[in-house]
């Protein structure tokens, strides 16, 4: 009894060997986030199959990967991700699977002549603000696409081309709503700071109540220091965000009230993670459509209610 | 930080410094004070358990309410469904006490950890729910301790005062359920309709708590005043006030700390300090606190000590003199260590300590002598000594030969006040009395 | 009302079985204790005496049969009783001092919401010093002995001025002086008409302490006068092989003049 006790374990191990030679790829492009999994989409059109993990809403600096999103990246032929310390919790997941040579790329590192704004240690991760940064990207992507399936890359490239000139419009359209926004009043308050390449694209002052990580909670300094500054400065709005509570944002504006100061909230933001699936804020586009033409509306400026294309809903 | 924002914060200018500073301190003083009930009625753990267990339905009731068109946010219907859940763990820990052979501490434990574990899971789950935003739901967990509203603050405030309210009203029928649980059950004290009525406070407290500063803070709330408070009093009302003020302290101080320096969170900073106000409980708390106890122990032991050399060159001044009026003569270091018992190195200290009061002065010869004010300490000590020894041969039953070492120890306890006492009640004319027992050296 | 439990009877116990998770404590006990008796309840450790006593006031749930008091269940006759638990159901570290122990014994007659107020207090030292320890009313229990503890639980018992006195153990761990102290009590309490039941565990002492005896092991061995009660055979029933330590027994009974 005592001896086929003994060939369990060797029979475990034994199995568990053959496992993991069995572990192939299932040919799908995993993304983490919708903006990326979006420009992913749009280039590769209808070669590729693109899973994305993170979805509307939730939050990528604090998400914690469930066992199926650890299987699809295991299982994934290719690896998008953003970088730069957003995807907070899974640094470890993807950082081993790139160890061991898999494909495994962050977009938004290692981009030429981008200069990123934060110090070394800790720079802001939010690229995809600045539609410009994200078109070049979207050429990064372009290029993974290329070298991981070469077949396709003529088709590959023209449909980047078209996305490309899509994402300039976008670019100049903003560049010409924002300052339409009275000069005293371009100051862009959210629940975290998540918009300063947005500011420093189109040049608007950011804000945020907490810092570029939503896993630091807001103490009460930094709320008594944003309150007062939009006092000061006589903000007229602020803005939640689609995947944080708005507890924080709250507290702010009774903040101000007190002070003799109302403000009132312009509106929700898409910061983090784009808008339901399947409507025009589940794009790319559609999201920093969305945001542009709230933000600029709601801090006074002129904006046309249905975005750029007209394809935004009131 | 400035002068003038250590100003601001201290005298609440800001309203929001106002709202997060009143209102932890206020959550700090309930949570204080219904935590000490139930630190007394042993059932801290339980309290524990509840608050853990409120966590999977603020998850459940976010489903609920989506699945019914409504807004899953909403804060009523999330803190109802925390309520429903962490009662649910509370029966559940009394049900397997009941029914199963588990301990109490088993079964709350069991009960912590899996409902815990299953709000996470359910918080998880809910983020998948589409068209509804579950984001900022797991800050049930850590607080969102600075974004304090006045609606949050108002039903702090209304909890503190029906906390209040109901703890004064039965105060004595909460001390004697945790007391005595059996006697007031004799007496006709409905024990569960107390234990509901506390557990139902505790809920009230967590589930306000939560959406203002977070599970873990209130947990952290209603468990440490109280200990804190227990090391600095031995009665019951001071200590229920202190761990109220202990509670209001803690709030008061993390969140004014948060207030004054960026970057800080409120929560973390409370739970910090009122650990730290703990741990100076522990070690200086007047009634039990490690420190005055060891200074305590350290007093009498001195004081042990001085009636010990004084009251044995007394005796050897008695043992080597045959006729009375006895002489005071200086005595030899020989006799004296052979005398009773030392500890090592305690003799020559205890001689240092002696001639520090001026009570004995060392011979050029090396021998010991009382000095005037000595003689007179050392005959009033032996004296006290020996009416202790005839008081228990006369009003206790114990064999005379045990009796100098009760004595010993007994004697020191004395004073004077209960010396008159016994002179009085054996009559004594005589300024000293024979030892009832042989002083042999030892 | 059965015949043989006619309503005179301080406690009457009828077929009384108690049972912790399905195994049995107290079987089928059948006990009719007198009036005005310094009752004792004897027998082996693990034989059901304080579960005898709890069952009697609802402290916990009897499998089957009943315990009247005077013919009525407990429920009804509170005020007639007083409970002098086990030492050791406490604890004695509770922030409390000897005066608040004493004044809960009063805390029924008071009612909801009240305070105690110096009437409450007064009763309390008085009982306080009933039992010799009213130098001690402000003292914390927990630098309280043994015996003085003991002492504070039956003060607490004597405020509530009963009929009928239920006392698990109260000899259990005193010294001398408080035991004589204790038996010198019941006595008076006894002579004055109050019936008194206790659950004690020093076969020496029986029978100089009580004039009734329960033997217990589960089943009630034998009850009525202890002179009648307290023999070898009923001991031996009792408490089973032991015969060495019976043999002592005997022999002590036999020197007191059984």
């Amino acid at each position: 009894m005592s001896k086929s006790l003994l060939l369990l374990p060797i029979l475990f191990l034994a199995g568990a060997c053959t496992k993991k030679n069995e572990i192939t790829t299932d040919g799908t492009i995993v993304t983490t986030i919708g903006m990326i999994a979006d420009v992913t989409r749009e280039i590769a059109g209808d070669k590729q199959e693109v899973i994305n993990l993170i979805g509307e809403s939730i939050d990528p600096h604090t998400h914690k990967p469930l066992k199926s999103e650890v299987d699809r990246i295991q299982k994934a032929g290719l690896v998008l991700y953003n970088g730069l310390l957003l995807e907070g919790k899974m640094g470890t997941l993807l950082n081993s699977r790139k160890e061991k040579g898999n494909p495994v790329v962050a977009v938004a590192e290692g981009l030429k002549d981008v200069e990123l704004i934060g110090d070394g240690n800790h720079p802001d991760p939010h690229l995809w603000m600045d539609i410009s940064l994200w078109s070049k990207v979207a050429e990064k992507i372009g290029a993974e696409l290329k070298s991981y399936d070469s077949d396709n890359s003529d088709h590959y490239a023209q449909r980047l081309a078209e996305y490309r000139k899509k994402l300039s419009d976008l670019h100049t359209h903003a560049l010409m709503v924002f300052p339409t926004i009275p000069a005293e009043q371009r100051v862009l308050v959210t629940a975290h700071d998540a918009f300063s390449y947005l500011g420093r694209a189109y040049g608007i002052e950011v804000r945020g109540i907490q810092g570029i990580s939503t896993e630091s909670e807001a103490g009460t300094k930094d709320i008594n220091d944003l309150v007062d500054y939009l006092v000061e400065k006589e903000i007229p709005a602020i803005f939640i965000e689609s995947s944080l509570s708005d507890k924080s944002v709250k507290a702010v504006i009774e903040g101000a009230a007190q002070k003799g100061h109302p403000v009132r909230i312009g509106g929700e933001l898409f910061s983090d993670a784009m808008g339901k699936l399947g409507t025009y804020e589940g794009t790319y586009i559609g999201m920093m459509d969305h945001n542009i033409t709230t933000i600029v509306n709601g801090l006074g400026g002129t904006a046309p209610k249905n975005g750029f294309q007209g394809k935004l809903n009131d | 930080m400035t002068l003038e924002l250590l100003r601001e914060t201290l005298f609440l200018e800001k309203h929001n410094t106002r709202l997060v500073v009143l209102g932890v301190a206020f959550l700090g003083a309930t949570a204080g004070l219904i935590g000490s009930f139930l630190l007394l009625r042993k059932q801290s753990l339980l309290g524990d358990a509840l608050s853990h267990a409120t966590l999977p339905g603020i998850g459940i009731a976010f489903a609920v309410m989506s699945w019914m068109g409504l807004s899953g946010r909403s804060l009523p219907g999330l803190l109802i469904g925390a309520t429903i859940t962490g009662l649910l763990g509370v029966i559940l820990v009394l049900a397997i006490r009941r029914s199963t052979r588990l301990k109490d501490d088993a079964a709350m434990g069991i009960v912590l950890s899996v409902f815990f574990g299953l709000g996470i899971a359910i918080l998880k789950m809910v983020e998948k729910i589409p068209g509804q935003s579950a984001a900022g739901l797991d800050s049930f967990i850590y607080g969102k301790t600075a974004s304090m509203v006045w609606s949050d603050f108002f039903l702090i405030a209304g909890t503190l005062a029906v906390t209040t309210v109901i703890t004064v009203l039965i105060l004595k029928e909460l001390t004697l359920l945790c007391f005595d649980s059996n006697f007031a059950s004799t007496e006709g004290w409905s024990t569960l309709g107390l234990d509901i009525i506390l557990m139902a406070l505790v809920t009230a407290v967590t589930v306000v708590g939560l959406q203002a500063v977070g599970l873990i803070l209130i947990i952290a709330f209603l468990i440490t005043p109280p200990t804190a408070a227990r090391f600095w009093t031995n009665r019951l009302g001071y200590m229920l006030v202190l761990s109220t003020v202990i509670g209001a302290i803690s709030g008061w101080i993390g969140a004014s700390i948060s207030a004054l320096y960026s970057n800080l969170p409120a929560g973390a900073i409370i739970v910090i300090t009122a650990a730290l106000i703990f741990l100076l409980s522990m070690i200086f708390g007047t009634a039990r606190g490690v420190l005055p106890r060891y200074l305590r122990h350290r007093k009498l032991q001195k004081k042990v000590g001085r009636q010990h050399i004084l009251r044995s060159t007394y005796e050897i001044l008695e043992n080597t003199q045959d006729s009375p009026p006895l002489k005071n003569l200086p005595i030899p270091m020989e006799l004296l260590r052979k005398h009773r018992y030392w500890a090592k190195g305690e003799l020559p200290k205890l001689i240092r300590q002696a001639r520090a009061e001026d009570h004995v002065e060392r011979q050029p010869t090396g021998e010991l002598r009382l000095s005037e004010s000595g003689f007179g300490e050392a005959s009033r000590i032996t004296r006290n000594h020996r009416l202790w020894e005839l008081y228990l041969i006369k009003h206790a039953d114990i064999a005379p030969s045990h009796v100098d070492r009760d004595a010993d120890m007994v004697e020191h306890l004395l004073g004077a006040e209960i010396v008159h006492q016994l002179e009085a009640a054996l009559e004594l004319a005589k300024s000293t009395i024979e030892s009832p027992h042989l002083i042999e050296s030892r | 009302m059965r015949p043989e439990h006619p309503p005179e009877f301080p406690l009457a116990v009828h077929d009384l079985t108690v049972a912790y998770h399905r195994k049995p404590v107290l079987w089928d006990v059948e006990l009719n204790i007198p009036e005005g008796t310094l009752a004792g309840i004897v027998g082996p450790n693990g034989a059901g005496k304080s579960t005898l006593l709890k069952a009697c006031l609802d402290l916990i749930p009897k499998t089957s049969g009943e315990a009247l008091i005077y013919g009525k269940p407990y429920e009804e006759q509170r005020d007639l009783i007083a409970y002098v638990p086990q030492r050791e159901s406490v604890d004695w570290d509770f922030p409390v001092s000897a005066l608040d122990v004493v004044a809960m014994g009063t805390y029924r007659k008071l009612g909801w919401f009240k305070r105690i107020g110096r009437t409450q207090k007064n009763q309390a030292r008085e009982a306080l010093e009933k039992v010799g320890i009213d130098h001690l009313a402000d003292r914390q229990i927990s630098q309280l002995s043994g015996g003085q503890q003991q002492r504070v639980f039956l003060a607490r018992a004597l405020v509530q001025d009963a009929q009928i006195y239920f006392m698990d153990e109260p000899f259990a761990a005193v010294d001398a002086a408080t035991e004589q102290a204790i038996i010198k009590l019941l006595q008076t309490l006894n002579a004055q008409g109050k019936t008194i039941l206790c659950v004690h565990h020093d076969l020496a002492t029986v029978s100089r302490y009580f004039d009734h005896l329960v033997l217990l092991n589960m089943r009630v061995v034998a009850s009525g006068p202890t002179s009648e009660t307290f023999t070898r055979e009923n001991l031996h029933k009792t408490y089973g092989g032991k015969l060495n330590l019976l043999d002592d027994v005997a022999h002590t009974l036999k020197n007191i003049g059984r």
